[in-house]
């Protein structure tokens, strides 16, 4: 469990360093699409190690794992405001933010992920699925450039990107329906 | 029980802490794209004009001050940009068209600036400043050609300019309203050129009136 906790350590170094993270942040798709998700990696490997190593800690402030998950809405859906990212450039105070606020959010989410069961979990998952779409559909619909520190082209690459990830959440759940029917039968 | 009531602070605590965030974070629910954020910043810190040399299309050569005690629209342009300028400047001309001409050059002046100095040379921005028929004195073109003084001006009055790779720029875009002291009082949107239009005669007649 020790090895979860330096693989997110090490995500996290690697991150941080200058020249990787301004030319991970020089295109929208990768600060979108790539850093920011390889931050909640960050905060989920060090979850696990934290759960294991202070099971007490999760008990104390993610009681049933709602309230973690809530955190966890808002600050994923905080970082995909088309403010924010354009914002993390400009002021170092949003930028030091989101490297926190991501990592925090992937630590709960590891926790509060055990602690929902199935029901929440499907909830989740369809809440993301939608909003993907649909942010999706912004970026490439928008006829003016939402960032200022971004050109059109590179929204629209974005639009294509969450498009993709939204078709591959759409082929898991007919996959998953059709698997979970025939093993029934 | 003990542990039901706690799940329930820890519920409403995190709805209240995800509701600050935003709340924070979009400056009460007003900004969501960085470019509203921009104009509500500017609106709160209220920047003062730096003090640059102008040379404009008349190959005169002065300072800001020159305007000190009339107040200034303002545009961000430069000529060989084909969308969004052109656009600008005809509607800064409809704007233009509505101040009462016993007030231009009196009260108000009108001052399309180039961040582009190496490619708008006063006969380039005279050519250009025909199609929008300004007349050079109430309405000028003018270029910084001081790189340094250039960029502080963008900066403190929130202006990016991007390069696009093709020898255009991409930039945001508004009217700027500057007072008599040369401190930014407002930016329109410039799109609604009569909104503006009428904005600046109230300023004015309210101005004038006091």
């Amino acid at each position: 469990m020790k090895r979860s906790f330096i693989i997110g350590s090490l995500i996290f170094l690697i991150l941080i360093i200058p020249p990787i993270r301004i030319y991970m942040e020089s295109m929208m798709i990768i600060h979108m699409l790539v850093q920011l998700p390889l931050l909640i990696v960050v905060g989920w490997c060090i979850g696990e190690y934290i759960e294991n190593k202070y099971p007490k800690l999760f008990e104390l402030i993610n009681g049933n794992g709602v309230s973690g998950i809530i955190i966890f809405v808002a600050i994923t859906m905080f970082w995909m405001l088309p403010r924010t990212l354009d914002e993390a450039l400009t002021f170092p105070i949003y930028e030091i933010f989101k490297f926190i606020s991501l990592p925090l959010a992937g630590f709960l989410l590891k926790d509060s992920w055990r602690k929902i069961k199935a029901f929440g979990r499907i909830f989740i998952y369809l809440n993301y699925l939608s909003m993907f779409g649909l942010m999706g559909w912004l970026y490439l619909d928008s006829p003016i450039q939402i960032c200022n520190n971004y050109l059109l082209e590179q929204q629209k690459t974005l639009g294509w990107g969450f498009i993709f990830i939204t078709a591959l959440m759409v082929l898991y759940v007919l996959q998953s329906v059709f698997t979970d029917q025939s093993e029934e039968e | 029980m003990k542990k039901k009531l706690r799940n329930i602070i820890l519920i409403s605590f995190s709805i209240v802490l995800s509701f600050c965030l935003f709340y924070f974070g979009t400056d009460g629910f007003q900004a969501y794209t960085a470019e509203s954020a921009r104009i509500y910043r500017l609106m709160e810190e209220k920047p003062f004009f730096p003090n640059v040399t102008l040379e404009d299309s008349k190959e005169r050569v002065y300072e800001f001050t020159e305007f000190e005690g009339k107040y200034a629209v303002l545009t961000f342009i430069y000529t060989s940009c084909t969308d969004v300028c052109p656009q600008l400047e005809m509607n800064l001309a409809e704007v233009y068209k509505q101040i009462p001409s016993e007030l231009l050059g009196e009260e108000i002046m009108f001052l399309s600036i180039s961040f582009d100095p190496d490619r708008d040379d006063p006969k380039t921005l005279e050519k250009y400043q025909h199609f929008f028929s300004s007349d050079g004195e109430t309405w000028r073109m003018a270029r910084i050609n001081n790189e340094e003084q250039l960029s502080s001006l963008l900066d403190e009055f929130g202006v990016i300019v991007l390069p696009d790779g093709e020898g255009g720029f991409t930039h945001n875009s508004a009217f700027y309203f500057v007072g008599r002291d040369g401190e930014l009082l407002d930016v329109m949107d410039y799109k609604k050129t009569d909104e503006a239009a009428v904005k600046i005669m109230d300023t004015l007649q309210n101005d004038m009136e006091g």
